[in-house]
This record gives C-alpha cells, structure tokens and sequence, in this order.
C-alpha cells in the first residue's frame, strides 16, 4: 500500500464492531487502503471477514467506530446525513446480491430510477443495449431471469454514470454462466465509462479480473495487491 | 426528468383497485353526505337566519286572559317596540282523505307586519273557507293545495302551503320536550275567516319587536327582563291575567330549528373526522405493509442516492391521491345528489322558509381541506417513523426498534392454536386498528339498532305510567260531580342548570291520592329520576327553584326520588304546596273575575278549596270548555316519541348499514394486509401439504376470533359510550328519557356484524385458494 500518496478513494485505519461487553465483535480492525480512480478493485474474502461491512462504510450506509473514508478527497464521515445522501446520489452507484428491482416498473423504467438521481445520465437506450436488454426493456421484472435481472439493477446503478460502482456479492445467487455474463458487463461498463469499481465477493477466482485485490479475514487485510496480468472476465473460470 | 417513481402508482392503483375503490367509496359517499349536509344545512340555516329581518320575527310574545286596550298596548310599547296583535285560535282538524283525527291546528289571521308568512307553494287564502296550511303538516298527513280540510265544523280549502315563520319547529306548547309536525300545525286564514271561526278556543297573543336591535344576548335578556316587569306591574294595575310570557330566545317553536341544525352540524363532522382518521390508519397499516414489503427496495434507492423527502412523497402520493380524488367526488355529490337528501330530511322536521344553495367555503374546508390534513398528517408520521431507519437496515430487513426481539414463549398448546396467537401478535397494530374501528362500527349500530325499540318502549312507559287517563289543567277553579275526578295543584317553575334553565313542574298532591301511589313527605319533596339522572341531584339535597315571571326562588330539601318517566317534575304534599306557594291571593283574583264561576262557588255547599287541575280516568264532562286550559292525554305525552320516530326513523335504518359496511370494509382491508404478509408462508405451507381449509383455518381464524371479540367487548363500550353520549345529548333538550338499550339489540348486533364478517372471510379464503405454490420459491430474497 502507498500510504503516503493521495489516491481517490482513500481507507484509513477502519475500525467497526457491534455490540458490546462481552458480546462485542470487532469487524473491521484497522483496514487502511487506497484505489485509484477507474480501477476494479475487489474485496475478496470468505463470510464474516467484514468485507460487507467495509463496503457499506465507504458507500456511505454503515457508519465506522474510527478511521475515515475519503473519497477524492473528501471524507463521508465528516458529512451530514443530508450531505452524504446528495455525495452517494452524484458519485456512487449500489448493486447488491439481490436485485431490489421495483416490482410494478419495467426494465427501462427501473434504469430511469437511476437516471432521475443524476444531472447528467447515460443515454437509457445505449446502455440497455449495452446490458443486452433492449428487447426486454418492456418487460416487468418478475418476467426476467436472475441474470436479467441483475443486468437491469447494474443499469440502474451506472445510468448515472457513478465515480464508484459498488457491488456487494453480484454473483452471489446467479449460476455460472450468468456469473460470467455479470462479470463481463462490469467489466464492460468500466471500460466504457470509466467508473471506478469496488465488488465484494467470496469467489477467489473473481480476483483475476481486477486492478486491484484485497484479501481480507477477521477484520484485517491480509493480502493488498496489484493485479498485473488481468483476465478477461469471460474467460474466468472456477 | 419527473421522478420514474410517479410510474408506479396508477399501476400500483390498478394492481390493488379492490382495496383503493373500497376506501375511496367509503370516504367518498361521507364526504359526499357531510358536504352535503354542510351545504344544505348552512343554506338553510343561513335562509333560517336571515328570516328573522326577512319575516321580521317577533322579539317575544305575551298571552293575556282578555284582550287588552289600545292604551295599555301605547303603554307597553314604552316608545321602544312596536306590539302586535297575534291571536289564534287552536281548532280540532280531520283529514278526510287520511281518515285521521285528534289533529289540531293553530289558526292565524294572514300577518302583514310581523311574523311574516313564506308562501312555498299556491298562494294566501284571501276568502272565506279558505285555508293556507303548514306546509310540513300538510306533508305529514297527505294534504296538498286545493285539498279540502275539515276544521271544527267547517270545511276549508288549502289554498297555498305556508311556513310561518315563527313556527319552525312545530312546538305547540313550550314546554314540551319535541315539537310535533304529525299532530299539530299552524294555518293563516283570511281576517274575515279568522273572525268567522268560534271564539271558544282563542288565546289573546300579542308579538312585540324592538324598533332597535338589541346587540347582545345579555341585552336582549335585559330588555326582556324589564319588559316582562313593566308588563306584570301594568297587568296587576289593570287587574289582568298574563297567561304566558315568552322572549324570542326562549321559543323553541323558532330556536329548535336552529339549535338543532347547529348540534347535527356538529355531530356530522365528528362523524366524518373519525371515520377520516380510520381510513388514515387503514391507509397507515397498508404504508407499513408496503414498506414492510418493499425494504429492500427502498433501502437500495436510498443507498443509490434517494432522499427521505423523495421516499415519503412517494408513499404518501397514494393516500393523499385517493383522499384527495373522494373529496372532489364528495363534494360535488354533496353539492348536488346529497344536498338534496340532506335538505328532504330537515323539511321533512322542520317547517323552514324556501332555501337559495350557497357556496360554502367552511364545508370545503372541513370536507376536504382536514380530511387530507388528517390523512397526510397520520399518515406522515407513520412514514416519518419508518424512514428514519437508515439504508442498511432497510436492505437488511431490519425494521423493528428492538434488534434482539424475542419470540413470546407461549404455553403448551395445540399447535394451531399456538400458530394462531402468533398470527395475532405479528399482527397486533393491525388487530388494534380494527378493534378501533369495530368499536366506532359498534357505538354508531347501537345507536341505530336501540333507537327504534327505545322509542317504542318509552312511549309504552310514560302511557303505563300516566297518573291518569285524563289530567286537566284549568284556568279558573271549577268544581266536577265526576267522582273519578282527584283535585291537584300544578305550577310551573324554573329550574337553573349549569348551562340552561329547565322548566319543571311543581305538582301539589292531595293525602291518600288514588292516583298517586307514593306518599308524599311532611316536609320536603319527591322528584321525578328524570331530574336526578340529568342534572345529577341526590336524595337529601336541596332543589332550588325559581319563579319563571319573577323574584321568588323555593328551597326544597328531595326527601326520595321517584320513577316518572313522564316529565320533570317535583311532588309535595297538598298542604306543603298550599304553605309554599300561598295561592289563596290568585285565587280570590281568580274567581273574582268571572262572576258566573263566583256564583256558582257561592250556591256551592262544598267548602272550596284551591286546585289547579283534576286526575281523572274519565272525561270530565260537565266543565265548561272556556274553564279548561289543557287536557293532557297519551297524544300529548307521545309527542316526543311520534316526532322522533317521524323525523329519525329513517336515519337510524341508515346509521345501522352504515355501520355494517363500515365494519365490512375495515375487516376486508385488515384481513387483506395480513394475508398478503403472509403469502409467501401461505405459499410455503400449501408446499408442505396443508389444504385451503386448514390454511384458512390458521390464518381466518385469528382474525375470526379477533373480530368476534372486538365486537363482544366493543359492544359493551359502545353501550356504555352511548350513555354518556345520551345524556350529553339529553342535557340540551327539555324533558328527559332515559336511556335503556334493549338486550335485543346485542345479538342483532352481533349477528348482523357477524353476518358482514363472514361475508369478508368468504373473499378472503377465495384469496388464499388462490396464492400459488410458486410463491415460495420465488419470492425468496
């Protein structure tokens, strides 16, 4: 880690942990790392190491016991909770595991959920075919498959063209193909729009595709490095 | 770019169109009838209030034995009032066509300065055999213009259907607790005609009105006070008799009207905000459902970026939308359909003056403008509360306060029946919203299922338990050979309440009555339970009464209460009375007027002793008509009951399915929440085996159960409300009838709200039979 240069997203000395007494348990103990703009940068990790957890910190949706997060140079925690919904409306966009899409709105108008956040969005249409769901662009959500699916929530999150893409287990509840198929757009999409990209997963094979990898376990990194011969994510394989 | 969100709700209204027809049906016909009401009612009570310069009504009246000179009226006129001369003669009525009797109708001769006439319909009657009849009357009993009528001996033509303006409300006396438009009215004659008709009945009335208004209520009293001085002081110096005095603020026959309108303005507002406030939590407990169900999505649309102010526009649009939608609606079926049946109901009561429909910005208000605050204000809050959970927690599904909320350990029982009461406590702000809204269901159907029979019963009560078939109140003491006939005293006081004063009657009782059964105290005196329970006065106290015409105010310790349902009334022994009002001076005034009465006194052997009246089983028929004031019998006693039943009956009908659909629709609204939480468990256990029957069994039946003793326990309360509300009611009227809901109307009210019960739970199982398998497995996040 080059703790001395600036980067734009800026982790320093994280610390997280719930509850209290004896029942407390530490999260996050003291992660410190930096990503440049426009990397892919995963958080790998096996259940309970706290990469969920340093994610929702630095979108800004779970607050830290000390350290900061600094995202271009600003950090979040110093922001009101009005401030950090405008900061996570302009720079950040969410995928999650599970979809979240809305049920009663269809593939586009769920992407427009997203472009109504920005003052500036993508072009609805480019990306539907970017996510290879222009057909389905009518289509409720409930029609779709989980891959689909997922393709519209990352839509929704690019749409308006975030600093920081950050998604939580994309590929958690999709098959392998599919997987592969997410990945790829991720991958696509940064190439294309220049987002900066924090995923988290479980999947060691997903590091191969990223910039930058930082293994995490029990709280801490124990691993924080460049990836220097990245893999296409189609041609990943686990 | 306008919010994509603002998509989802014509879908949203589309997809749960049962739910939103019912509550904007519901919230649509109140608004649409308390519009209604307001915009009739206001019109009319404007047109009511502008009447008083309009018909330029009486500032009071006065009734004297005999006619008075026109030097005494110069005199009572004091250079401030104009008095007028407003005689009537009160005639026995048939109508033919009806074949009904026993009417009696209050002639007047045309008026032209005061009191004026508001012809609704023909025209006066200018020639002899003519008649303009009280247009309520007429409705009452079938008459219409060029009817004919037969009025004591003579047959008359209605020429035109009048509203006397002085005559509102057809009170026929004062005192009487409810006017009477069935068997009593007011009719104009041409001033030929009216000296036409037998004189045998004419009582000298005459109206005053101030040539300046008087500013206040406390003035107008004032002047009245010193007017009703002058007019004793002249009366004793001319050695007359005032028969009645009455200022027009102390007329119900042209205050009822008024006053009424006013309560029913009151009451229909606070009908229409609580069931504004129930459709509120109706819509709050589907918000929490909604979110509830939509947590992640929301919590992933905050994290994106969504403010809480977009969030809560969102989820507040739908309740406001259909809020909004059901007062438009309401109002313009206020303006139009219910306006209509609004003002048939109050002409169907009263004999009101022809209305013009005015624009009524406080009905705009009070229909539309709280309505949407109530709702956007419950509704608000709820929202307000949910979304201060942060994004996290909203992903997570984490939307209880207490994190580490634990199962209720419930005892060792069967397993649906453990499965049940988890069902209950999962859905326990649903169950208190509908115990809530069963209770209000409840207190209106008691109301509209107790009303009839307690009119029935009371009007067999106060007949049972008349002193006697016939009670006569005389203007001058004349002896019967009746033997039926028992002497009594009667005087007419005034009983001072926090809020008003009551008249009661003071009754002197001679030793072993036959027809009365109590035995009247030494010292002190018996009151009616009618005093007791309205103005809560207890055996021991003192009653103090006042002189209504002037200074004198009586003590009297209450020795017992007695059952009397038949008015407010005190007892005391003939020689208490006799001590305590010291009548021998009136009486000698009395007899010392009509020198044939004195006569005969004098041959009489009997020594003479004063009275006022007689009890008697039988008519009494060797007393000359000019010597009986009134005769009140089982029609007079009715009159409230007959009035009530004339002018209500139709609305308690109405307040009862009122109820039921109300009930109805909380029940289905709430059953349909808990259902919908729970399909994918439903789903689930349809997976495991269970058939609809059992699924149904589970999940109905808490809210079976839950209704059932919501409406047991709810009824109860409701019953006990209605007291109070009784009596809140009862205080502003005169009289008093005691409440007693039959212990029929408990099961009719139970089955009846059992019946619309499970006219719901059929929709419902419909629904779980629907809920597919696939559920389950899809809907896993």
């Amino acid at each position: 880690m080059k703790g001395e240069e600036v980067m734009f997203l800026q982790i320093q000395e994280l610390k997280k942990s719930y509850g209290s007494g004896e029942n407390k348990a530490e999260v996050l103990r003291g992660v410190s790392f930096g990503v440049e703009r426009g990397e892919i940068c995963v958080l790998l990790g096996p259940s309970g190491s706290g990469k969920s957890t340093l994610l929702n910190i630095i979108g800004g949706i779970d607050t830290c016991d000390s350290g900061y997060v600094a995202i271009d140079g600003e950090k979040t925690a110093e922001m009101s909770e009005k401030v950090l919904t405008r900061y996570r409306r302009k720079h950040l966009g969410y995928v999650f595991q599970m979809y979240n899409l809305i049920p009663n709105l269809n593939v586009k108008e769920n992407i427009e959920v997203g472009a109504y956040l920005s003052e500036k969005p993508l072009d609805i249409d480019d990306l539907l075919k970017t996510l290879g769901l222009y057909e389905h662009r009518h289509k409720l959500p409930n029609q779709l498959s989980g891959g689909q699916q997922q393709r519209t929530s990352i839509g929704r999150a690019i749409v308006k063209n975030p600093d920081i893409l950050l998604c939580d287990e994309p590929t958690g509840a999709l098959d392998y193909n599919t997987s592969k198929e997410i990945l790829k757009l991720i991958e696509d999409v940064n190439q294309k729009y220049g987002n900066t990209v924090i995923m988290v997963t479980h999947n060691d094979a997903i590091k191969n595709m990223a910039d930058r990898v930082i293994k995490l376990r029990d709280g801490q990194i124990r691993r924080d490095f460049h990836n220097d011969v990245k893999i296409p994510a189609m041609e990943l394989d686990w | 770019m306008k919010n994509p969100l603002r998509k989802r709700l014509l879908r949203e209204l589309v997809s749960e169109f049962g739910k939103y027809l019912v509550i904007f049906l519901f919230m649509a016909v109140t608004i649409g009838f308390v519009s209604g009401f307001l915009v009739a009612g206001d019109s009319m009570i404007q047109a009511y209030d502008e009447s008083f310069e309009k018909y330029q009504i009486e500032d009071g009246h006065f009734e004297m034995q005999d006619e008075l000179k026109s030097s005494l009226i110069e005199k009572l006129e004091d250079g401030n009032k104009a008095i007028y001369p407003l005689y009537y003669k009160d005639m026995d009525c048939t109508v033919e066509q009806e074949k009904t009797s026993g009417l009696t109708i209050r002639i007047y001769e045309n008026r032209t300065d005061i009191n004026k006439i508001c012809v609704m319909e023909g025209c006066l009657p200018e020639k002899e055999n003519e008649i303009g009849l009280d247009r309520m009357f007429a409705d009452n009993n079938g008459l219409k213009v060029g009817d004919s009528i037969q009025i004591g001996e003579q047959n008359m033509t209605i020429t035109g259907l009048v509203a006397l303006s002085d005559y509102s409300a057809l009170f026929s006396d004062n005192n009487d607790t409810m006017f009477d438009a069935v068997k009593f009215g007011v009719a104009c004659v041409s001033s030929k005609e009216f000296r036409n008709l037998p004189d045998d009945n004419i009582h000298y009335t005459y109206a005053w009105r101030y040539d300046q208004r008087p500013e206040n209520d406390k003035q107008e009293s004032e002047w009245s006070d010193d007017f009703m001085e002058l007019l004793a002081k002249q009366a004793m110096h001319s050695g007359l008799t005032i028969e009645d005095y009455l200022p027009q603020y102390g007329n119900q026959a042209i205050h009822f009207t008024g006053d009424d309108m006013g309560g029913d303005r009151q009451m229909m507002i606070v009908l229409l905000y609580i069931i504004i406030v129930i459709m509120a939590f109706v819509f709050s407990v589907t918000i929490k459902h909604t979110i509830t169900k939509e947590a992640a999505v929301i919590g992933t649309l905050r994290a994106s970026g969504y403010t809480k102010k977009e969030l809560f526009v969102h989820y507040i649009t739908m309740p406001v939308l259909v809020s909004l939608l059901a007062a438009i609606v309401g109002n313009i079926l206020g303006y139009t359909a219910f306006k209509d049946v609004v003002a048939g109901m109050y002409y169907g009561s009263y004999s009101l003056p022809t209305y013009i429909t005015i624009w009524n910005a406080d009905a705009f208000i009070l229909t539309t403008v709280y309505p949407l605050l109530i709702m956007i204000v419950t509704n608000g809050y709820v929202l307000i509360r949910r979304l201060q959970l942060s994004p996290l927690q909203f992903i997570r599904r984490d939307l209880t306060k207490n994190k580490k909320k634990k199962a209720i350990r419930l005892p060792h029982i069967k397993f649906f029946r453990r499965f049940r009461i988890r069902i209950i406590l999962q859905n326990r702000s649903n169950y208190v919203t509908l115990f809530l809204g069963i209770l209000f269901a409840d207190v209106l159907m008691v109301f509209g299922l107790m009303m009839g029979p307690l009119i029935k019963d009371y009007q067999a009560i106060i007949i049972n338990n008349m002193v006697a078939k016939y009670q006569y109140v005389l203007s001058a003491q004349v002896e019967t050979e009746n033997p039926d006939a028992e002497k009594y005293c009667l005087t007419g006081l005034s009983y001072h309440a926090q809020t008003r004063n009551e008249d009661v009657s003071v009754y002197g009782i001679v030793d072993h009555s036959r027809y009365f059964d109590e035995k009247m105290p030494d010292d002190g005196v018996m009151i009616a339970d009618g005093i007791a329970q309205k103005y809560g006065v207890k055996k021991g106290d003192t009653i103090q009464l006042y002189e209504p015409y002037g200074n004198e105010v009586y003590s009297f310790e209450v020795k017992d209460i007695i059952y009397y349902p038949n008015g407010l009334a005190v007892f005391m022994s003939y020689d208490q009375y006799i001590r305590t009002f010291d009548p021998d001076t009136s009486y000698m005034e009395n007899l010392l007027s009509d020198p044939a009465l004195f006569l005969k006194q004098f041959a009489s052997a009997k020594q003479s002793e004063y009275f006022t009246g007689y009890f008697s089983n039988e008519k009494l028929t060797d007393i000359d008509e000019k010597y009986i004031s009134s005769c009140i019998t089982e029609d007079d006693l009715t009159k409230l009951t007959r009035q009530m039943d004339v002018s209500m009956g139709s609305m308690f009908e109405m307040v009862k399915y009122f109820a039921l659909v109300l009930a109805a629709m909380l029940i289905y609204l709430l059953t349909k929440v808990i259902l919908e939480k729970n399909a994918n468990s439903i789903s689930m256990v349809k997976i495991l085996g269970y058939e609809n029957g059992e699924i149904a069994s589970l999940y109905l039946m808490s809210t079976t159960f839950v209704v059932i003793l919501s409406v047991i326990v709810g009824m109860f309360l409701a019953a006990a409300f209605m007291s109070v509300i009784w009596k809140a009611v009862m205080i502003s009227f005169n009289g008093w009838i005691s409440i007693s809901i039959p212990v029929i109307v408990y099961p009719q009210l139970f089955l009846l709200m059992m019946a619309g019960y499970f006219a719901v739970a059929l929709l419902q199982f419909r629904k779980i039979k629907k809920i597919p398998m696939e559920d389950a497995l899809k809907n896993v996040e």
